[in-house]
């Protein structure tokens, strides 16, 4: 038996709109983190709602653990959900909360008030275990939320949008906090987020979602050094990104000029999108004529604690960059290995929503 | 601002104060205030039978009508509230809007066609009289409830109660029943209030056995001003406490 959570050829559409997702093929292994990003409306939610029960899918088949599921009402699945709001039941205490899929399960009183009272020391909120939902912070909320998806050792746990409710210093602590209790729990993870960052750092295959489809699905660094389009690209860090024409064999001509770099699997005269991260640009102090060397003038100067933001125009485009360098700027350096080809976009299909 | 305030508290207030201060006067003929000071009236209509037999009936009613309301108004709210189409949510409350946008009156004499026919001949029967009382005071109910189910975001706490496991029994008990606790006892209060002082169509289809307090309460009026007085005020008393205490608890509702 394979231990996963999977979507085999699953599709969706809302009643009465165009909206929903398709052809979605999906396996998230026991223990594994997976994020799914996307603007709001491409459809991560929805993916979410299906796995849980809350809809049931047009066509295509989801397994839990090699079972069919697909027609399953949500109390039958085993998956523990952590709602964007939490959904903690504002009548009982935390500890009633977390002991609640255990009483409903029928295990007795004393054992499952210890069980609960184990789930929430986990999470680090054993003093706090009498209180309200209301008389919490945000931040305990979402800890009582984590420990009740999970003190009933569900088959997977699925996040949607988690941390969006919580301040920004707040996040940073609750996201490390996610991550430890689900390598804990060993359990696979489906998390839903419209912040890249999160899903960034935490995530160990993240999906991109697009108008209802799963554009990309990569680890993140190939994510974000291998980007499936340009689109992608942007949505996943900063980024400059030029169209460009494949001029010879390890050339490539944008508006900035000629830029070296691997062009293997592109013939020249090929059309594509030349994407090359800020920080991958070095700032050179005199503007020598070698390749890939670009002097321009600086446009804009953002200093931003950490690093500083620069645009610099050279030619007819523009380059960003991010440096650490206190200097003046006057030219750019880009590495051949920092230059990825992407295919050309014809225009963006219309009706995103 | 301030003279329609004063206006309005003049034309709301100083009518109960009249009705207060002629209950316990002696005798009140042809002058503004009535003079001397008696409680003789409320024990006229504490021991008259006729009072006596509509305040057990009105009371009889009101229960029932609240019984009804319970049993009919909360599972039709839950249903109209996690119904999942937005247009039957919208027709379910249009249709509940009905008997408000519809006069008594015009129900009235639609009940007095309906059930003095041979086939339906229950015209003047206590039974007919609640049901009359629960068609006017359902909507009430149904509408509150609903709107309060929502904003308490209810069918949220029921998708995540299922996520931990229970069935739709459970969440009924466990999520559903606890939530609308508060709410449901204010609507019930506030329908007490309405049923309580419910005239129009009482007075046209009860019948001689089974007329509520309110219908009595007319007839007292054409004999002494001070019986007449001290019966209203007891009515008075029992609509706006059930008033009060239904607001007192909407907004503990409304803060849980």
């Amino acid at each position: 038996m394979t231990r996963s959570l999977a979507y085999a050829g699953v599709s969706y559409r809302y009643p009465g709109s165009d909206a929903g997702i398709f052809d979605i093929d999906l396996e998230i292994a026991e223990g594994e983190l997976v994020a799914v990003i996307g603007a709001s409306g491409s459809g991560k939610t929805t993916l979410l709602k299906l796995l849980a029960g809350f809809a049931r899918p047009d066509r295509g088949t989801i397994r839990i653990n090699g079972e069919d599921v697909t027609g399953q009402m949500p109390e039958a699945r085993r998956l523990g959900v952590v709602f964007q709001s939490y959904a903690l039941f504002p009548h009982m205490s935390a500890l009633d909360n977390v002991a609640y899929p255990l009483k409903v399960r029928g295990i007795a009183r004393a054992e499952r008030r210890r069980q609960a009272a184990d789930a929430l020391a986990r999470v680090g909120l054993a003093e706090r275990s009498g209180h309200q939902p209301a008389m919490l912070s945000g931040g305990q909320q979402q800890r009582v939320a984590l420990a009740r998806a999970l003190v009933f050792r569900p088959h997977g746990l699925l996040l949607d949008e988690p941390l969006s409710a919580l301040d920004p210093g707040l996040r940073v602590e609750m996201r490390d906090e996610i991550l430890r209790v689900q390598r804990d729990a060993g359990i696979a993870t489906l998390l839903v987020t419209h912040d890249q960052e999160e899903a960034l750092s935490i995530a160990d295959r993240v999906c991109v979602m697009r108008q209802g489809r799963l554009i990309q699905v990569a680890t993140p660094h190939q994510l974000y050094d291998q980007p499936a389009d340009a689109e992608v690209a942007a949505f996943v860090g900063q980024s400059n990104l030029w169209p460009g024409t494949v001029a010879a064999a390890g050339r490539v001509a944008t508006a900035i000029g000629d830029i070296p770099c691997d062009t293997a699997g592109h013939a020249p005269g090929a059309a594509v999108t030349v994407l090359v991260r800020p920080e991958r640009v070095l700032p050179v102090g005199e503007a020598g004529a070698a390749p890939g060397v670009f002097a321009g003038r600086v446009v804009s100067d953002r200093f931003l604690g950490p690093v500083r933001r620069i645009d610099l125009a050279v030619g007819d485009g523009v380059v960003r960059l991010e440096t650490h360098s206190q200097e003046t700027v006057a030219a750019v350096r880009i590495p051949p290995a920092a230059v990825r080809l992407l295919p050309r976009e014809t225009a963006p299909t219309g009706g995103r929503t | 601002m301030a003279v329609v305030t004063i206006l309005y508290l003049l034309f709301l207030v100083a009518p109960m104060a009249l009705l207060l201060v002629g209950s316990f006067g002696q005798s009140w003929s042809n002058t503004l205030l009535p003079t001397g000071f008696t409680g003789r009236w409320y024990v006229e209509v504490a021991t008259d039978p006729s009072f006596r037999r509509a305040f057990v009936t009105s009371l009889q009613v009101v229960g029932l009508t609240c019984l009804l309301n319970v049993l009919i108004g909360l599972p039709l709210a839950y249903a109209i509230q996690s119904a999942a189409r937005n247009g039957v949510r919208i027709a379910a409350r249009l249709l509940t809007l009905l008997p408000i946008a519809v006069p008594d009156l015009v129900l009235a004499f639609g009940f007095i066609l309906a059930f003095s026919s041979d086939t339906l001949p229950w015209l003047g029967s206590f039974w007919l009289l609640v049901a009359g009382h629960v068609v006017l005071t359902l909507p009430y109910t149904v509408n509150t409830l609903a709107a309060d189910m929502q904003q308490l975001r209810l069918a949220e706490f029921e998708q995540a109660a299922a996520t931990l496991g229970a069935p739709f029994a459970a969440r009924f008990r466990d999520i559903v029943l606890p939530m609308v606790a508060t709410s449901l006892l204010s609507a019930m209060l506030t329908v007490a209030a309405l049923s309580i002082g419910e005239f129009q169509l009482s007075n046209l289809i009860a019948g001689f056995l089974s007329r509520t307090y309110p219908v009595v309460l007319l007839q007292a009026f054409y004999g002494a001003t001070g019986l007449a007085c001290a019966a209203t005020v007891v009515l008075l008393v029992l609509a706006v406490t059930a008033s009060v205490l239904s607001s007192a608890t909407a907004r503990l509702a409304r803060s849980a």
